[in-house]
């Protein structure tokens, strides 16, 4: 029970453990534990961050989304617009044209029953002096019955 | 008994466990005496004569007068007090060594092997351990800056919590085996023996007067143990109070792990007492002893868990609360 030599050699064994923690165990600990810290503090801020980002892109993207979907309907109104206005200025060229043609049409037909008429009375005039040259059997001139000649023209015409 | 077994009375069998192992000095003309084994005069004569070429008393021991000085195993308190100061206790400084080690080597390898993100159950062990050492230190030792508080408190924690827990190992489990192949005497707690808790508090004492006169100067540490803590007027009345004061730390640090760790360490060998292991003379009575010294002995070791680890804080606490003090400007009174 008395104090002997072991209390010098203990003492010596404790500063050595000493020693030894101080330079080999407790360093080398604590830093990588403070290194995990570290690196657990950042991933939390990290993930906290990319959860707040994630947010804002679902934002993002619904409101793109709304000003796509408002575009195309502009485009599609605008489209049926112009294809509505492309089918009435189609219509109303069409109207024209017919119109056009239609009176052109009738001018030309106009103009033939004229010329047919003309030529009908000539060709009627002739045949009719003829026809009666061969009845009557003696010449008949324009000066003594061109009267007559006359007055069965005007009848025809009417 | 357990002390039936080897031939000793109880008396014999608490002393013999109580006993170091002490290797020291003796001097020339010193008697050295050992128990003779064997049952008759002519088997204990030829124990002496064939183990130790010594002479048999004609009663209990073989003698032996040393011719010149020599170093031997202490064998009984005239030994002891022969060999003086000049002696070690090979089981406290085998044992202490032994535990201080694997606290160096699972500590060492943990640092070495440290991962961050696959953390074995070892590591993770050690990390509470040093967070746990950590804040203690954090929460105690505010006066100043000093790398090497923790760390001194980390190995008392350890260290010590490792030597306390050596007394949960039954008390027969390793002296026993050790006296049966020669080994005399072992303790194998080496808390219990006072060299050791005396030289932790003495070096803890001795790092304590070493940083007070580091941060305050030797000027400031005269000033702070004979200024107060009655004014310069006093100074004769401060020297006493603040030397006393001053003593009393490692005085009562060594002391209460000592005295702590040998009573428990006395209880399991008492409880120890009362269980026979020589099953020709039991009788009823016996076997009842018996079972309550089992009962008791597991009782105790419960509640004993308790005090190792609570021991081991102490310690490391008063530790870091004295290295605080050391570390104080001003004393505050």
């Amino acid at each position: 029970m008395n104090l002997n030599g072991t209390l010098l050699g203990q003492m010596i064994a404790f500063g050595l453990f000493i020693w030894f923690c101080w330079k080999f165990v407790w360093p080398p600990l604590l830093a990588a534990m403070e290194e995990r810290a570290s690196k657990i503090e950042k991933g939390l801020k990290d993930s906290e961050e990319s959860a707040k980002k994630i947010i804002e892109a679902e934002e993002q993207s619904k409101k793109m989304i709304a000003q796509a979907k408002s575009e195309a309907k502009n485009v599609l109104s605008n489209a049926k617009a112009q294809s509505e206005k492309i089918v009435e200025d189609s219509k109303a060229k069409a109207t024209e044209e017919k119109n056009r043609i239609v009176t052109s049409a009738q001018a030309e037909i106009d103009k033939e029953v004229v010329n047919a008429k003309k030529n009908l009375e000539k060709d009627f005039a002739t045949n009719v002096m003829s026809a009666a040259k061969k009845i009557v059997g003696k010449e008949i001139s324009e000066t003594n019955h061109g009267d007559t000649i006359q007055k069965s023209l005007d009848d025809f015409r009417k | 008994m357990a002390s039936e077994s080897s031939g000793r009375t109880f008396q014999e069998y608490l002393e013999h466990h109580l006993q170091n192992l002490v290797y020291g000095r003796l001097p020339e003309g010193h008697e050295r005496k050992f128990y003779a084994k064997g049952e008759t005069d002519e088997e204990k004569a030829a124990y002496c004569q064939d183990g130790k070429n010594m002479d048999y008393d004609g009663d209990k021991y073989c003698k032996e007068t040393l011719t010149e000085d020599g170093w031997y195993l202490a064998n009984n308190k005239t030994d002891l007090e022969a060999m003086g100061f000049w002696a070690f206790n090979i089981d406290t400084l085998f044992f202490s060594l032994l535990l201080g080690s694997i606290f160096l080597f699972f500590f060492i390898n943990a640092a070495k092997s440290f991962s961050l993100e696959k953390p074995t159950k070892l590591q993770l062990f050690i990390e509470m351990m040093i967070d746990f050492v950590n804040g203690v230190v954090k929460g105690t030792f505010k006066a100043g800056q000093n790398s090497l508080v923790a760390p001194m408190a980390l190995t008392i924690f350890v260290w010590v919590l490792l030597m306390n827990l050596m007394d949960l190992v039954p008390v027969d489990l390793i002296p026993y085996p050790a006296e049966e192949i020669g080994i005399p005497y072992l303790k194998v707690v080496p808390t219990t023996d006072l060299n050791l808790t005396a030289a932790l508090a003495l070096s803890v004492f001795i790092l304590y007067l070493f940083f007070s006169i580091k941060n305050k100067g030797f000027i400031g540490f005269i000033k702070s143990i004979t200024l107060h803590p009655f004014g310069p007027w006093m100074l004769p009345a401060n020297l006493f109070v603040e030397v006393i004061d001053m003593l009393a730390k490692p005085l009562s640090l060594a002391l209460r792990l000592y005295g702590n760790l040998y009573a428990g360490e006395m209880i399991f060998l008492l409880i120890a007492g009362m269980v026979m292991i020589n099953f020709e003379t039991l009788t009823i009575a016996g076997v009842g002893l018996n079972l309550a010294g089992v009962t008791l002995s597991l009782i105790w070791a419960i509640f004993h868990i308790l005090i190792v680890v609570l021991q081991a804080f102490i310690f490391m606490m008063l530790t870091v609360v004295y290295m605080n003090m050391a570390h104080e400007k001003f004393e505050q009174h």
